[in-house]
């Protein structure tokens, strides 16, 4: 197959989906070939327990078109996305996570979007089907990224988006921070959208791992300070951590006019060690933004805060 | 285009929304830069601007090839925007300006003249400044007194945009956030010879200033921070280890006191429970101080290990730059 002349690369990730590998392929075929672009879908098998794997080599065998990669153990999406990104050629991407069951006939009015100016067109699953508490927390999850990150966008990690090549290879996708591929994106100036896909179905399911609940409002605090506070560490720590130091400092200081002025004992109050912590944090808090800044300093040489768009002459 | 090395100046320019500016900043440029009759390119860093600026600086880039012009895809800031310029730039002086026509090109072939004499950076000082006293000459008079004392530099003007610096300054320096305000001071620590020329000042005749008084504080921070690296960067753990030092001393010496105190005096216990605390509080801190000393020696190390990240450190005694130059 020549590889240059690929226009679309359709990344998928697959994890323990044997029952539905035929499905989602029938309808990726049939909403690819209504766009009329040659294309190729690279299917990433993330590890799976059932036979994913076989089913899809059986049918990459009818299909030159199907290309499949399997990890050798489970990575995670962000993972998987980067390893189908290296193995595709094509200029625009397509990616779809087998986890969020969306219908493929939108990918043709994503890519229309592409072709509008749109550097990362982001699919929002509307209306959801999923189970109420996974809604629930996604609902918190993206007002409040949105609000932090100031990307007005309704479902930040639906697992299904389109989007230049460049685009990703630009931004770092690795680990947690997948989750967040619009927010890096607007942070590196492109122009991104959104487009409503009808989700399938079929997601019924509670998270096994409480965990990963959690995890996703850390994520949130990861975001904000990455794309806010990355160069400037002492500006946001430096803050808070002279408020809890100023806080801390006036209550021993309101105990030891106190106590001066023999006003009655300070030493069996509780404020009296409020004060104390508070001026532990502020201090760990200021030191702790130094040595950011100082970790930014020492490699200056690698930092390149911008994104040139063109240069002429 | 002729080669790298032919190119003599390179002026950069940061711009952001100078629409009406921008036709009057290339023709007043262009004017200036063609009567020193030395190769010069003209670079034009646009940081995002959404009033048609961009459009203008294509059309002019279109019909000069000496002009260069980089397009960022939004506001990365002007410190961001005078790396990209420097990176960009090959002349073997290199001249940042602002875009708003408040600094006057006509005085770049002094500063060029300045350069001549064997410095490494020339700044401009607007002595008769034409802006507003209580907004900005004030406070810029104080952040000008507190960057010279911290970064060791004896300048009057270090916010004065208009500066010249020899190209060996510009691949050493790294600017990232707001470092841009501390240029000389970073030259400085390179072992630059630095000097100064009045300048002429003009009020702005167009568009906005993009001044606000709110980045007093987050300048005053990364100048305490730039200044704790200036003087402790090779060593982090002589400034962190100090602290926590002095605070487990005097955590000890409490301590021993009011173990006397409880055990060998029979004080009651309620009578120590400040003191107690607050032996508590140092040891917790002075702890602290030496761990995060050890980390800082561990980020220290792992970045002077990656070759480039410490060579702002590097003097140009070290290097064997300054010899080329005076020679």
């Amino acid at each position: 197959m020549d590889n240059s002349s690929i226009k679309i690369s359709i990344l998928v990730s697959l994890y323990n989906f044997a029952e539905n590998v035929q499905r989602l392929y029938d309808s990726l075929i049939q909403a690819v070939e209504s766009y009329d672009c040659t294309f190729e879908i690279v299917c990433v098998d993330d590890g799976s327990q059932d036979d994913t794997l076989k089913q899809l080599l059986q049918l990459a065998k009818r299909d030159k078109r199907l290309r499949v990669i399997k990890m050798r153990d489970t990575f995670g999406e962000s993972a998987a996305l980067e390893a189908a990104l290296r193995y595709s050629s094509g200029e625009k991407v397509v990616y779809l996570s087998g986890r969020v069951r969306v219908n493929p006939m939108t990918i043709p009015r994503m890519l229309q979007h592409l072709d509008d100016g749109y550097d990362l067109v982001m699919g929002w699953r509307y209306p959801r089907r999923d189970f109420l508490l996974n809604r629930a927390i996604s609902w918190l999850f993206n007002r409040l990224a949105s609000r932090l990150s100031k990307v007005r966008l309704h479902d930040i990690n639906s697992g299904v988006f389109v989007a230049k090549r460049g685009v990703l290879e630009r931004i770092s996708i690795y680990g947690d921070l997948y989750n967040f591929i619009p927010v890096l994106a607007s942070q590196q100036g492109y122009k991104i959208t959104e487009i409503k896909v009808e989700q399938q179905s079929g997601a019924f399911r509670m998270s096994r791992y409480p965990n990963e609940y959690i995890q996703r409002f850390l994520d949130i605090i990861t975001v904000f300070f990455l794309t806010r506070y990355s160069k400037k560490p002492i500006h946001l720590m430096g803050f808070f951590g002279a408020l809890f130091f100023l806080a801390g400092f006036i209550i021993e200081l309101y105990l030891g006019v106190y106590r001066l002025l023999f006003l009655g004992p300070i030493a069996g109050r509780p404020l009296l060690i409020l004060g104390a912590l508070l001026l532990v944090i502020g201090i760990q808090m200021i030191t702790i933004g130094l040595l950011g800044e100082m970790i930014i300093f020492t490699h200056a040489g690698e930092i390149e805060e911008y994104n040139i768009e063109e240069v002429i002459n | 285009m002729s080669s790298s090395s032919q190119i003599f100046v390179s002026l950069v320019i940061p711009i952001l929304n100078e629409l009406e500016n921008v036709h009057l900043l290339y023709q007043a440029v262009k004017e200036v830069l063609d009567t020193i009759d030395r190769p010069y390119e003209m670079i034009f860093v646009d940081d995002g601007s959404t009033d048609g600026t961009r459009e203008v600086l294509r059309e002019l880039a279109s019909e000069d090839i000496r002009l260069k012009v980089i397009l960022f895809r939004k506001n990365f800031g002007q410190s961001a925007a005078m790396a990209a310029g420097f990176r960009e730039s090959r002349g073997r002086i290199v001249v940042a300006m602002d875009g708003d026509l408040q600094n006057d090109p006509k005085d770049i072939p002094r500063l060029l003249d300045k350069m001549e004499q064997g410095y490494d950076v020339v700044a401009g000082w607007r002595k008769n400044r034409k802006d507003r006293l209580i907004v900005r000459k004030i406070p810029s008079r104080i952040a000008n007194k507190l960057i010279c004392s911290v970064t060791d530099v004896k300048l009057h003007d270090t916010g004065c945009s208009l500066k010249a610096f020899r190209r060996e300054v510009i691949d050493r320096i790294r600017l990232y956030g707001e470092l841009h305000r501390f240029i000389p001071g970073l030259a400085r620590v390179e072992g630059a010879r630095i000097s100064e020329i009045v300048v002429v000042h003009h009020p702005r005749r167009f568009g906005q200033s993009k001044y606000n008084l709110t980045r007093t504080f987050r300048v005053l921070m990364d100048l305490s921070s730039l200044n704790l690296f200036l003087k402790y960067l090779r060593n982090p753990m002589r400034f962190f280890g100090t602290i926590g030092g002095w605070m487990l001393t005097l955590g000890t010496v409490m301590g021993i006191y009011v173990i006397y105190g409880l055990w060998i005096k029979q004080v009651p216990v309620e009578y120590m429970n400040v003191l107690v605390t607050t032996v508590f509080l140092f040891w917790a801190v002075g702890i602290q101080f030496v761990l995060f000393g050890l980390v800082a020696s561990l980020i220290v190390q792992t970045g002077t290990r990656r070759g480039s990240s410490l060579s702002p450190f590097l003097t140009f005694a070290e290097s064997g730059i300054k010899e080329k130059i005076s020679g």
